[in-house]
C-alpha cells in the first residue's frame, strides 16, 4: 500500500528505516526534540516554501501522533473482526501522507504503519486459526447480558462511555454458574466455631446449677428434719403425758376399780387411733409410770404407778411383751367388751374442748 | 550516629533471623529426605497403632483448616506443626491421610509441586449441573477468576496482562479503581489468585517498560475443567463448543489425561 503511494508521489524522499513498534515511541520523542532545531536551522534545499511551512508540518505530525495513539490505546478494539477500524486508520494515514513532504513526517507515517501491520498480522492470525476466533470484547458483552446489565435508555453506543450498570448480585450469579467448572474442595469450617473455647463454659454452668440446688437442699433438709424430729418427739411426749393424765384421772375417780387395758386403749371409732394409743401407752409401761397386770379373769389391766412406787432405772423385774392387733381383733374386742366410747379422747376433741 | 548504627544492626538482625528461619525450614524439609529405611522400621515399632491413628487424624484436621484460604500447604509446615516426632513414618501417615480424604471426605490431596512438596486439596467428585455445589453461596471472586481463566484458555493459554485489564474494564471492573465487591482488583488478581496458584503472573523478558503475562496456575490445571469452561462459553455465545476446534481438542485431551492420573 505504501509502495503505491510512493509511486504516485514520485518523490525521492524515503521514509525512515523500519523500526519496531516499541522503539518507535522513543524515536518519535527524539524526533520531537530534534524538531525544534530543525525549524531554527531551516529546511533542506530543493524544497519549495509551501512544502516547508512549519505550521502545516506541525499539524501533520500532530495528526499522525493522534493516529498512533489511537491505534495503541484501542488495540483490542482494532483487532475486533467485527469492525473495520484498522482500515479506517490506514485510510486516514493515506490522506495525511498526501501532504507529507519531509522525512520527519514520513518517519511518523512509518511508525504508524509498523503498528498497523502488527495489528493486521494478529487480525489475520485470528482468521487463520481453525475453528472460530475468540473475541474477548464479545465475550465481555455476552457476560454483561448474562449478569443482567441494565442498559440505560439513552445509550450512546460509543466505546469510550460505558453505559448501564450491573445489578446487585450480578457477580454472585456468575460465580454460582461458574462454580460448576471447578472441582474446589469445600472449605472446612467447624459448625460451632473455634473448638478451643467450647468445653469450659458448659462445665461451669452445669457445676453452678448443681451447686445451687445442693446448698439449698442442704439448708432445707436439716431444718425440715429437725422440725420433724422435734414435732415427732414433742408429739409423742405430749401424747404420752396426756395419756398418763387420763389414766391417772380415771384411777383417781375410782381407785378400786381396775381399768381394763383394752377398754383403755381401744377407740371404737378409729382403728389407727387405737394403734397409736397402744404405742403411746407402751411408753408409760417402759418408763415405769404405769403397770400392766392380769386380773382374776386373766384379762390385762393397766394402772398408774404410785409416785412412791416409781423406781428409777426400773430395777424391778422387767417383763416384755409384744402386743399386736389387727382390724378383725379390734372389732371383736369392741363387740366383746361392748366399748362404746374411747377412754382416751382423740387430740382433736381435746383441742375442741379447750 | 548511634541511632543509625542501631537501625542498621536491627535490620541486619532481621535479615539474619529471616535467613535463619528459612534455614530452619529447609532443614526441616531436608530431614524428610534423609530418613533411612531402618529408621522407618524402628519408628513403626515405636508408636502404637492408636497413636498413629491419632496423628493421621491430626494431619487431616490441619490440612482441612489450612485449606480454608486455598493457599497451598507445605510439607515443612505439616512436619513442624503436626508430625513432629513422627517424622520418620511421614510417608506412612501421609498415605493414610490421602486415603482418608478420598474415602471419608471425597477429596483429593494433590502434590502440585513434587520438588518443593506442596499440597492442595481438591474435590474428587464432579459437580452436578443444576445442583448447588456447597451450602454456602460461592465467593463472587470465583466469577472474576472464571472470566480471567476463560479468556486465557480461549486465547491459547498465555495472554498479555493488558488483555485481562481491558476485558475487566468492559465488565465495569477497573484495576485502577476500588471495586464495590472486589476491592483492590489488581491485588486480588495478581497477588491473591497467584498465591492460591490459580494464576501465574510472569514477567515477559526484555520488555521496557515491564510487561507481564498471565497463564493458568497449577491449582487451576488440577481443579478446573476446560471442557466445562468451553461449554459455558458456548452457551454465552450461543455457539457449539466444538466450533472452537483447537480449544475443544485441548479441553478433551486435558479431561482424559486428568482421568488417567486419578
Amino acid at each position: 500500500m505504501s509502495d503505491s503511494r510512493r509511486r504516485s508521489r514520485g518523490s525521492q524522499e524515503e521514509p525512515a528505516g523500519p523500526s519496531n513498534g516499541v522503539g518507535g515511541r522513543n524515536r518519535s520523542e527524539r524526533a520531537a526534540e530534534m524538531g525544534e532545531e530543525d525549524d531554527i536551522v531551516g529546511g533542506p534545499s530543493g524544497i519549495s516554501e509551501e512544502d516547508d511551512d512549519p505550521t502545516r508540518r506541525r499539524e501533520i505530525r500532530s495528526k499522525y501522533r493522534d493516529l498512533i495513539n489511537q491505534v495503541q490505546q484501542n488495540r483490542e478494539d482494532m483487532l475486533n473482526p467485527a469492525n473495520n477500524k484498522l482500515t479506517d486508520v490506514l485510510e486516514e494515514a493515506n490522506k495525511l501522507f498526501a501532504n507529507v513532504r519531509q522525512a520527519r513526517e514520513a518517519a511518523l507515517d512509518a511508525q504508524l504503519l509498523v503498528l498497523a501491520t502488527d495489528l493486521g498480522k494478529e487480525k489475520a492470525s485470528q482468521l487463520h486459526a481453525e475453528g472460530s476466533a475468540f473475541d474477548p470484547s464479545a465475550f465481555a458483552e455476552h457476560l454483561l447480558s448474562y449478569m443482567g446489565l441494565n442498559r440505560l435508555e439513552d445509550e450512546s453506543g460509543q466505546d469510550g462511555n460505558l453505559e448501564g450498570y450491573l445489578p446487585q448480585g450480578a457477580w454472585q450469579k456468575l460465580a454460582n454458574r461458574s462454580e460448576h467448572c471447578f472441582k474446589t474442595a469445600p472449605s472446612f469450617h467447624y459448625m460451632l466455631g473455634s473448638f478451643l473455647a467450647e468445653p469450659p463454659p458448659p462445665r461451669q454452668r452445669v457445676e453452678r446449677q448443681r451447686k445451687v440446688p445442693g446448698k439449698e437442699a442442704k439448708r432445707i433438709m436439716p431444718t425440715q428434719l429437725k422440725k420433724m424430729e422435734e414435732s415427732h418427739q414433742e408429739a409423742t411426749e405430749k401424747e404420752v403425758e396426756r395419756i398418763l393424765g387420763c389414766l391417772q384421772r380415771y384411777f383417781a375417780d375410782d381407785s378400786d376399780e381396775p381399768i381394763s387395758y383394752y377398754e383403755f386403749v381401744i377407740d371404737p371409732n378409729s382403728f389407727s387411733r387405737t394403734v397409736e394409743n397402744i404405742f403411746h401407752t407402751s411408753f408409760l409401761i417402759r418408763d415405769g409410770l404405769a403397770r400392766m397386770y392380769l386380773d382374776n379373769d386373766n384379762l390385762p389391766c393397766i394402772a398408774p404407778v404410785e409416785e412412791g412406787e416409781v423406781e428409777p432405772g426400773g430395777a424391778s423385774i422387767r417383763h416384755q411383751c409384744v402386743i399386736s392387733i389387727n382390724h378383725e381383733s379390734w372389732r371383736e374386742i369392741i363387740d366383746a367388751f361392748d366399748i362404746k366410747d374411747a377412754l382416751i379422747p382423740a387430740p382433736e376433741v381435746l383441742s375442741q374442748e379447750s | 550516629m548511634s541511632q543509625r548504627k542501631k537501625a542498621v544492626s536491627a535490620s541486619q538482625n532481621k535479615t539474619q533471623r529471616r535467613s535463619q528461619l528459612l534455614l530452619n525450614e529447609s532443614d526441616e524439609d531436608a530431614t524428610f529426605s534423609q530418613i533411612t529405611s531402618s529408621q522407618v522400621q524402628r519408628a513403626r515399632e515405636n508408636f502404637t497403632s492408636d497413636q498413629i491413628d491419632r496423628k493421621v487424624a491430626e494431619v487431616v484436621q490441619f490440612i482441612l483448616i489450612k485449606d480454608q484460604k486455598k493457599i497451598p500447604i507445605r510439607r515443612a509446615d505439616i512436619g513442624k506443626h503436626v508430625i513432629k516426632d513422627y517424622k520418620h513414618i511421614y510417608t506412612d501417615i501421609i498415605n493414610r491421610v490421602c486415603r482418608t480424604f478420598e474415602q471419608v471426605f471425597g477429596l483429593k490431596l494433590v502434590e502440585t509441586d513434587p520438588k518443593n512438596h506442596i499440597y492442595i486439596l481438591i474435590n474428587k467428585l464432579e459437580p452436578i449441573h443444576g445442583e448447588p455445589v456447597s451450602m454456602r453461596p460461592e465467593n463472587p471472586k470465583k466469577g472474576l477468576l472464571f472470566v480471567i481463566l476463560s479468556v486465557i484458555f480461549m486465547k491459547g493459554g498465555v495472554i498479555k496482562e493488558n488483555l485481562v485489564w481491558n476485558t475487566l474494564k468492559k465488565l465495569r471492573v477497573d484495576p485502577g479503581e476500588k471495586h464495590d465487591e472486589f476491592g483492590d482488583v489488581k491485588k486480588v488478581v495478581t497477588d491473591e489468585f497467584v498465591r492460591q496458584k490459580y494464576l501465574e503472573y510472569v514477567k515477559i523478558p526484555h520488555t521496557e517498560p515491564v510487561e507481564y503475562e498471565f497463564r493458568w496456575g497449577l491449582r487451576a490445571e488440577k481443579e478446573v475443567s476446560k471442557l466445562k469452561i468451553l461449554e459455558f462459553v458456548g452457551e454465552l455465545f450461543e455457539q457449539d463448543p466444538q466450533s472452537w476446534t483447537q480449544q475443544f481438542r485441548e479441553a478433551s485431551t486435558a479431561g482424559t489425561s486428568s482421568q488417567r492420573t486419578s
